[in-house]
């Protein structure tokens, strides 16, 4: 066996549960009949119950956009997609200095990862339906700030 | 978390999956011979991501299988330094924590990486197992079971084979990951 490349690139959770989707990896009792080994369920079991199952490929393109303006490295932005933070604290182990390098600039950071990406089922449950309501009304104020700049 | 790595293998194909159309045959090997096991320095193979080429297909004297050299694209699970991972707690001892991802299970943070400073209590229901506390301000945060954990990987590391290990040692673990709990936002999920 010989290693051509080992790394041939990085995969983000989502594009993994694509994958294993699109070979018909599912919850329900069809899996028995998907051509997917045990193993591979129990990545799939994993990445289903992470941030990764509600994203799109159109949500993650437009979180890259949008992240191109903190110059963040390609790691941060790996775990920012895999780890979807909500709050300051969460990103403080992901960023390196992050009050050196952003300052003011982490809550924008926030805010536009809570925009963008969809809240992963376990964050929805514990008692966010408080706060969707203003989620919502922020929701509808950005998109249309970012359609009244795009004019 | 999910790197591809492309490989290149010399594989025999049996003489029984001859029936089979080629790629689903080869790639059926493959997922025999690679599927959730470990490559050193690569990490743990989760599964076949494409064929790139199929090449050969000679017959060798004496032997009925075909031989082909295949190369093809493997998703491998190998945690980069400086990784945040949401793992749920395994097993608790007075050496350390035990995490499992459901697919991996050899996630370890030893004790000089957990939040400081913290002590250990025996657990009252489980004998053998002890419970981690955080003591921070004067407020106690235990780590329990209940809820997700979160840590940042510090090191990956791939300990040789052994020739002999001792009988009713742990089975032994081809991939390492050391983890740390020492930073703001890492812990119990519910903590923050």
């Amino acid at each position: 066996m010989k290693i051509k490349k080992a790394n041939a690139g990085a995969l983000t959770n989502f594009e993994v549960l694509d994958f294993l989707r699109s070979r018909g990896a599912a919850k329900d009792p069809t899996r028995v009949i998907a051509p997917i080994a045990a193993s591979e369920f129990k990545v799939y079991d994993y990445l289903v119950e992470s941030a990764a199952c509600n994203q799109t490929r159109e949500s993650i393109n437009e979180l890259l956009d949008k992240c191109k303006k903190y110059d963040l490295a390609k790691a941060e932005i790996l775990n920012i997609i895999n780890i979807r933070p909500a709050s300051p604290v969460e990103i403080d182990p992901i960023i390196e200095e992050s009050e050196k390098r952003m300052g003011e600039g982490i809550e924008d950071l926030i805010e536009m990862v809570t925009t963008v990406l969809p809240p992963p089922p376990t964050q929805m449950n514990t008692g966010e339906e408080v706060v969707a309501g203003d989620e919502e009304i922020a929701d509808g104020e950005q998109t249309a700030t970012a359609m009244a700049t795009e004019n | 978390m999910f790197f591809l790595s492309l490989i290149e293998h010399t594989l025999r194909l049996p003489p029984h999956l001859l029936d089979l159309p080629l790629n689903e045959a080869i790639k059926g090997e493959l997922e025999s011979l690679f599927l959730d096991k470990v490559i050193a320095n690569l990490g743990l193979c989760i599964s076949v991501y494409d064929i790139r080429s199929i090449d050969g297909g000679f017959v060798f004297p004496g032997d009925g299988a075909s031989t082909y050299t295949v190369e093809f694209r493997l998703v491998m699970f190998r945690p980069f330094v400086g990784e945040i991972i949401t793992a749920k707690l395994k097993e608790s001892d007075a050496n350390g924590l035990q995490l499992s991802l459901g697919f991996f299970d050899d996630i370890y943070i030893p004790v000089h990486l957990m939040p400081n400073p913290c002590h250990c209590e025996p657990d009252p229901e489980n004998k053998s197992q002890v419970i981690w506390i955080w003591d921070y301000q004067e407020q106690k945060f235990p780590i329990d079971g209940l809820d997700e954990i979160r840590f940042q990987v510090q090191s990956v590391s791939y300990p040789p084979i052994p020739v002999e290990q001792p009988k009713e040692s742990k089975p032994f673990a081809p991939m390492m990951i050391m983890g740390s709990l020492d930073y703001d936002g890492l812990g119990p999920v519910s903590w923050w």
